[in-house]
């Protein structure tokens, strides 16, 4: 109970610090040149070892988000988003609970929120280079599963938590006012926290597993494209390496100038 | 020296045949002053090397290939025109259940494959195609032909002397798909109380981590006398994968002999109350109780608690007199009482019942190893017997296999681990738990292996 309460606060925290962040920005309007709002799709992949253990797992999370972009000029850029995740842990094994479990379920849902910050560093002929840092949050949500066959009653419940920071250089190609193609690279910072409980009538185990900073690095290719005027789309695809294989990202946004 | 003359045994076949009768105990306990023996080795309970399976074994099913299944009234070539119009490239029908493998398209993954077929209202059910494996089956000559308590295959059971026996496949402990999980810790230690181990035998010989302790005799070497410790100790832990004779439930974990019963098969109170307090000393990590006595007393209680509040896992046989559990099984709050059960998952006629069995284990006709002294040199050194004195060392292999792999446990959990995933196999006329096989008999693949969640 007092872990609910724990992540609500962080949660309502974090929404109040959006908020917030939205409620400067009209005050600040003098400053904002452009703002622009839409949704965001994004989906990744990270194949990490948890702590305590001697074998990689998949993590998958899927996005869905709402997103504000204030351009401040001379290539500023802050981007707020909240919206709905889907994370999936196939394969996590948590070995020191009284009888092993091993994920192999649906996704488990959480709440979003994220921050993106995009700066010119150099412009050059038909080329910029711009530095982005950005940070995402998933709240995941509590969900239970019965434990079946067992000679009594039985229930896991898990939860989990995971953050990314993420930060790099962009360069991009002035090809056209309408199509801006750019190549970028990150270094990107993981860390992730399951929590799951497993009762069995009076025999109960609690194993948190995490990951306390995960980094690894992402190549990215992506584009704006202007539709029209107030319609602007945006889409990025790459991949992460690491030993033995690689990861994949992509991200598609609409966005709606005003 | 206590190994006696060979016994003259007439018309011993190449197997003993040998029904146990169980070993009684007296109440009329005495009291004798013992000495400690030279310990076998000095560790921490809490620092064991963990034993962990792998946990990441590759992709769960194959990436490129499904499993579909249309729905009845849907004809063969419409289905099959159906999936060739979806792209993929080869469809393979297994005919005899109406199963449809098939490639999925290139650069669609399996869980695309799979949602967009289970849009299709033809379809009954899409499947990935899941990876299987061997199941560890170890190379001992017996396991297949004899030990149908760890893994029965159904049949008929030929046991020399022209018994035979029909045998329900399924009922066994599932040792093993457990040994997939865990073959046990050689840093974890089951002590055998009983009537001495032949410490020379092919089966124990690498296994024994000393001359343990005799509270019979005062010495310190617990060389068996009798047959039934040796036997016992066979069933918990005999060498396994060695080529020879029989598969020990742990595979990989050590035995610790320690003798309280006399060349007779009878012993005392004290002699067993010496011999716990002296094994859970010495670190053992589960303690073996194939005797019991019909006598409830506090000191022996006492010996018990002490054991378990050491991280001692303590199994005793229920007892073999179709009437009340004998002590120390009774103990429910410090020891596992274990009933008996068939090559059907029957329960054991002779097996004793009441509110403390916790669980069964297969009891007749179990093949263990006898000491070599006991038979003629033409014959090899195993036998076969019946009791829950059988049953109890399935028990204390499983508990051992459960501290190889999560040695934070206490022995509480160890216990309910133990029950809990036991399989009901009375639930027919008693279902949950019942005072003949308790939860039931032990399930080792659900006690070790990984539960999925889906």
């Amino acid at each position: 109970m007092r872990q609910r309460s724990g992540g609500a606060w962080r949660l309502v925290s974090l929404g109040i610090a959006l908020v917030l962040a939205a409620a400067h920005a009209p005050a600040a309007e003098s400053k904002v040149k452009t703002l622009m709002a839409g949704l965001n799709f994004e989906y990744f992949s990270r194949t990490l070892v948890w702590d305590g253990d001697t074998g990689s797992a998949r993590l998958q999370a899927t996005l869905v988000s709402a997103r504000t972009d204030f351009g401040f000029g001379k290539g500023l850029t802050l981007s707020l988003s909240a919206g709905l995740s889907l994370t999936d842990f196939e394969g996590l094994a948590f070995g020191t609970l009284p009888i092993t479990l091993e994920y192999d379920a649906s996704p488990i849902k959480g709440l979003v929120l994220g921050a993106e910050l995009e700066a010119l560093l150099l412009k050059s002929g038909d080329f910029e280079i711009k530095a982005d840092g950005r940070f995402v949050s998933s709240f995941g949500m509590s969900k239970t599963w019965p434990l079946e066959g067992f000679a009594v009653e039985g229930q896991a419940k898990g939860r989990s938590n995971w953050m990314e920071a993420s930060a790099g250089p962009r360069l991009a190609y002035l090809l056209s006012s309408a199509f801006v193609p750019y190549l970028e690279v990150n270094a990107r910072w993981f860390r992730a926290d399951f929590r799951m409980e497993e009762t069995l009538e009076d025999l109960h185990g609690l194993e948190t597993k995490r990951i306390n900073g995960d980094l690894s690095f992402s190549v990215a290719l992506g584009g704006d494209a202007r539709v029209s005027d107030r319609l602007t789309i945006k889409a990025k695809a790459g991949f992460i390496p690491y030993a033995g294989g690689v990861d994949a990202l992509a991200s598609v946004g609409l966005l709606y100038k005003f | 020296m206590k190994v006696p003359a060979k016994m003259s045994v007439k018309a011993i076949p190449a197997l003993l045949v040998l029904l146990v009768v169980g070993l009684g105990t007296t109440d009329a306990g005495w009291v004798k002053q013992t000495k400690l023996g030279d310990r076998f080795f000095q560790r921490p309970a809490r620092t064991l090397r963990i034993e962990r399976p792998a946990l990441r074994r590759g992709p769960r099913y194959a990436p490129d290939r499904v499993l579909v299944r249309f729905k009845p009234d849907v004809a063969d070539a419409y289905a099959e025109g159906l999936l060739r119009s979806y792209g993929f490239s080869a469809v393979r029908k297994i005919p005899r259940i109406g199963v449809y493998s098939v490639r999925t398209s290139p650069g669609s993954s399996v869980a695309e494959t799979l949602a967009m077929l289970r849009r299709n209202g033809d379809i009954e059910l899409a499947r990935p195609d899941y990876r299987t494996r061997l199941a560890d089956t170890p190379n001992d000559p017996f396991f297949t032909r004899y030990q149908y308590n760890l893994r029965n295959r159904g049949g008929v059971l030929d046991i020399p002397q022209g018994i035979q026996l029909q045998t329900t496949a399924g009922a066994d402990i599932k040792a093993s798909p457990a040994w997939d999980v865990a073959k046990g810790n050689p840093e974890t230690v089951i002590a055998i109380l009983d009537s001495g181990v032949d410490m020379t035998h092919p089966e124990l010989a690498a296994k024994v981590v000393s001359a343990g302790r005799d509270f019979a005799n005062d010495d310190d070497d617990a060389t068996d006398d009798h047959w039934h410790g040796t036997h016992v100790a066979g069933i918990a832990a005999a060498d396994t994968d060695n080529s020879e004779g029989i598969a020990g439930v742990a595979w990989n974990c050590k035995i610790l002999p320690v003798k309280v019963t006399g060349a007779d098969g009878t012993g005392f109170y004290s002699w067993i109350i010496d011999g716990i307090i002296w094994a859970a000393d010495q670190g053992a990590d589960v303690i073996n109780l194939s005797l019991g006595g019909d006598f409830d007393d506090p000191f022996l209680e006492d010996a018990c608690k002490y054991a378990f509040e050491r991280g001692v896992v303590l199994v005793a046989s229920a007892g073999n007199d179709a009437g009340s559990v004998l002590y120390p099984a009774a103990y429910d709050s410090y020891v596992l009482a274990v009933a008996a059960t068939d090559y059907n998952d029957e329960p054991a006629d002779f097996s004793n019942s009441g509110p403390q069995v916790d669980v069964a284990a297969p009891g007749i006709y179990i093949m263990g190893p006898v000491p070599q002294w006991s038979v003629e040199e033409a014959n090899l050194p195993y036998g076969f017997a019946s009791g829950t004195s059988q049953a109890a060392p399935h028990v204390a292999g499983l508990a051992a296999l459960i501290l190889s792999l999560k040695p934070e446990l206490k022995p509480a959990d160890v216990m309910k681990i133990i029950c809990y995933t036991a399989d009901d196999v009375n639930k027919s006329t008693w279902p949950g738990r019942d005072d003949i096989v308790g939860y039931g008999r032990i399930n080792m693949e659900r006690a070790l292996a990984p539960y999925i969640l889906k």
